[in-house]
């Protein structure tokens, strides 16, 4: 369908050299992804973790300014802060911009509120295992062209996240579920963004490819908060996610910044904490890695008059790899179920039996103890 | 005697059947008083499915049972029945069979002492007749046969009534005097299950003492002797081992058998003490405890064996009840074992001073065993700890009736010696105290 919407808007250059469109047709499929997703989770509960909540609606506010629609942002709230008794100013959640932006208008759509935050309900969003009555909004519905960011925000330990004070998701759940997305096809590229304790922790187990993690603290640090606000009694956003809020803000769907910028949000200095990532397993090389790539939703567009003809195979450019050891590889629909093995399955015989020398050596053991014990004299008698 | 013994048999045969044939079957079947992890019979069922699938059946955390147990039910699969009833009618045959022996040995040493003139007078009363034992061999049979245990553990289909099986044909070869069979049985014994390794001494000192080797260190013959029984129960032990892996082409049987019966990892609750204390260990100490409760099975080997030199059967009765209460995975069909042999001891009634206790704590424990699994699974009104000090009671009393028995024994041993009413020097009467 896509391909189609692409192929609607190309209007031919009337330009003196005649381009060759059909061989930088491979290049311009080859980009990467096609679609963008965001899932943003915050998993404290209760008024003093306003923060989080508030951290977590700065994201979002960022991500949909920039162009990712609801549809595609699975948006996992642990408590109403807006509407919460203790809240001095209800319906808001400010977060520390001049103290005066409210994160909480009358646009922002949640998908899973306050006890439906949990380890399992994260876990099948994230690999697609959702009961088949659940509603689309609540789905992370994407696939193997899809670039997805996934922002984490919380009270965190050194090898966990715990959600709403009652459970915790380590990070070798989180990696295993990141490999089963991997497996199944549903991610291009994924960045993951966690602002907790301890947060290079979570991302230190990822072991699928094309994913790039970022997180506030290394092992053994703290994230810290801002300042509290104190006419509303809390600390109202987290520093790591308060200085990213910033940068993402001087961001715009055409702007050219790289992953290295982002690698620079909130250094020691005004973090307190060191902040870390992890490249290692993506792909490409971050500095040619557009935030736009993960935070907007920015489809490649190339305006062009001519026509191209689409019915060849499109020869895939060879993407230089950046490690030789992982292939790149065609994509292709992944067989979710094996149906057609599973209905034709015919009931197994008992295929396996012992090996002959076993048994032949087994009995003529017997034998031997047998006559061992009660004499030669007996073998006249049976034979 | 064959006639009572078969009638015996066919009751036994008939009950089982019937059972079988029961819905009780599959209820039985669950109960974790009476299967293991090592001997249930749903996992040789799943470890032979997996086989048929074309994996290791010690694939997962399934089966833990020997691939003998494999071989053998990979053609008896529809017969199961049939053969864990078959195995318990081996074993009370081969009991019967030992206690008559037996008998026989203790009615000729008894009439060597008398002749010899060793016994004082006074304790002519505690001189056993022929008579009187008579119908112990029969009684034997009944107490294994017809022992709820016993009857539970077959129609449950666990393993333990093979290993039951070749335990008292163990006995049985070891009463006999046959050296070679005894090392056989033996070292199938200990392939399916670790413990009955402590069975060696016991059988050493009977064969000893019946072809009249002296029980002394420093004699080359008894050296000669235990080489030669060593040799025959390692090599049988080595060869079977070897059969087990040429059977399925890997060595991955001797983790999943012989490691978990000794660093108990699965925490199923049971009738033994393993279960409770391992759950709430700390990992740093769980290395030390897991050597400490081992140790614990086979330490009482060689005090036993100083002390029970004499009488090797006696011995044999106190390792078994050894193993079975102190096992990592120990199941009902394991004290069925040991207390089939009790009529054989029924002539120490005089000096049990615990039994009525025993008997009533067993009772009990055995009865309250389903009542609080009920009440911590399912109704949730108990927990843990519920169980397991039900658990503890039942192996209390067990303990208390081992060593009632054992105090007994030796008690009638020292009348034997001393003669029945002690008198002190000045001629009046004393008593004996146990301090």
């Amino acid at each position: 369908m896509k391909i189609l919407t692409l192929f609607s808007l190309f209007v031919t250059y009337s330009s003196g050299n005649s381009i060759n469109i059909e061989e930088n047709v491979g290049q311009f499929f080859s980009s990467g992804h096609t679609n963008n997703w965001a899932v943003l989770v915050c998993t404290s509960r209760f008024w003093f973790n306003y923060r989080h909540v508030a951290n977590t609606l700065s994201v979002y506010r960022s991500v949909k300014r920039l162009g990712i629609p609801d549809s595609h942002i699975v948006l996992m709230l642990a408590d109403d802060m807006a509407c919460n008794h203790r809240n001095p100013k209800p319906a808001t959640v400010f977060s520390h911009k001049n103290m005066e932006l409210n994160v909480y208008g009358d646009d922002v759509e949640v998908d899973y509120r306050g006890y439906e935050v949990t380890v399992e309900n994260f876990l099948r969003v994230l690999t697609g295992r959702l009961p088949p009555s659940t509603p689309r909004s609540k789905r992370l519905l994407s696939d193997d062209r899809s670039n997805i960011l996934i922002y984490l925000t919380g009270h965190g330990g050194n090898g966990f996240l715990k959600f709403q004070d009652s459970e915790e998701i380590s990070n070798v759940e989180l990696a295993d579920a990141f490999e089963q997305m991997w497996q199944k096809r549903r991610y291009n590229e994924l960045l993951f963004i966690i602002d907790t304790c301890q947060g290079a922790s979570m991302y230190e187990r990822f072991y699928s490819p094309n994913l790039m993690a970022l997180a506030s603290s290394q092992v053994g640090e703290d994230s810290l908060s801002h300042q509290p606000d104190l006419a509303i009694g809390v600390h109202l956003m987290d520093r790591y996610t308060f200085y990213l809020l910033e940068f993402l803000e001087d961001i715009h769907p055409a702007s050219k910044s790289n992953m290295n910028d982002l690698f620079k949000v909130c250094p020691k200095s005004q973090c307190v904490s060191t902040p870390g990532h992890r490249t290692d397993l993506f792909l490409r090389d971050p500095g040619s890695v557009l935030i736009t790539d993960f935070f907007g939703s920015v489809r490649k567009i190339e305006i062009t008059m001519e026509t191209i003809n689409l019915t060849d195979p499109i020869q895939q450019v060879e993407l230089s790899p950046v490690y030789e050891e992982l292939q790149i590889e065609k994509y292709s629909y992944a067989d979710q179920l094996p149906v057609s093995e599973i209905i034709h399955q015919k009931p197994k015989q008992r295929d396996w039996h012992p090996p002959d020398g076993f048994i032949l050596g087994l009995w003529t053991l017997i034998l031997l103890v047998f006559f061992k014990t009660y004499g030669m004299k007996h073998l006249k008698h049976i034979f | 005697m064959a006639a009572p013994l078969t009638l015996l048999l066919i009751v036994a045969v008939t009950i089982r059947a019937a059972l079988y044939r029961s819905s009780l079957a599959d209820l039985i079947s669950e109960r974790v008083e009476v299967v293991s992890p090592l001997t249930a019979w749903k996992r040789v069922v799943e470890g032979l499915a997996l086989l048929d699938l074309g994996v290791s059946p010690y694939s997962g955390d399934v089966f833990h049972e020997t691939p003998l147990i494999i071989y053998l039910f990979h053609f008896l699969v529809d017969y199961a029945e049939i053969t864990f009833m078959l195995a318990d009618v081996i074993t009370a045959v081969a009991l019967y069979l030992t206690v008559k022996e037996y008998n026989k040995q203790v009615f000729r040493k008894q009439k060597f002492a008398l002749e010899a003139d060793r016994y004082p007078l006074d304790c002519l009363e505690l001189i056993r007749s022929p008579k009187e034992m008579f119908y112990i061999p029969l009684k034997v049979a009944m107490f294994y046969l017809l022992n709820p245990f016993t009857i539970l553990s077959c129609v449950a289909k666990s393993t333990c009534g093979l290993n039951n099986a070749v335990l008292s044909l163990f006995i049985l070869s070891t009463v006999k005097g046959n050296v070679l069979l005894s090392a056989i049985f033996l070292s199938l014994a200990t392939y399916q299950s670790i413990y009955p390794l402590t069975l060696c001494a016991s059988a050493l000192l009977y064969l000893m003492q019946r072809q009249y080797i002296p029980v002394n260190f420093r004699r080359a013959s008894f050296w000669w002797f235990i080489v030669q029984y060593a040799f025959m129960y390692l090599g049988s032990l080595f060869v079977i081992v070897c059969l087990s892996f040429f059977l399925l082409g890997s060595w991955d049987f001797l983790p999943s058998v012989y490691g978990f019966i000794l660093s108990v990892p699965d925490l199923t609750p049971n009738i033994g003490l393993f279960w409770y204390f391992f759950a709430e260990m700390f990992e740093h100490f769980r290395l030390f405890f897991l050597c400490v409760f081992q140790i614990n099975v086979f330490f009482y080997t060689i005090p036993l064996s100083i002390k029970l030199k004499e009488h090797p059967v006696f011995l044999i009765f106190m390792q078994l009840a050894v193993i079975s209460i102190f096992k990592s995975y120990p199941t009902v069909g394991d004290i069925a074992l040991y207390m089939a042999f009790l009529p054989v001891w029924s002539h120490l009634h005089r000096f049990l001073r615990n039994i009525f206790l025993v008997c009533c704590v067993l009772l009990t424990c055995s009865a309250l065993f389903p009542v609080l699994w009920h009440l911590w699974i399912y109704a949730g009104s108990a927990n843990s700890n519920f169980y397991y000090a039900i658990t503890l009671l039942f192996n209390v009393a067990q303990i208390l009736l081992v060593s009632d028995y054992f105090y007994a024994f030796l008690r009638r041993e020292h009348h034997l010696c001393y003669g029945l009413y002690l008198k002190r020097k000045d001629g009046s009467e004393a008593t004996l105290v146990l301090k």
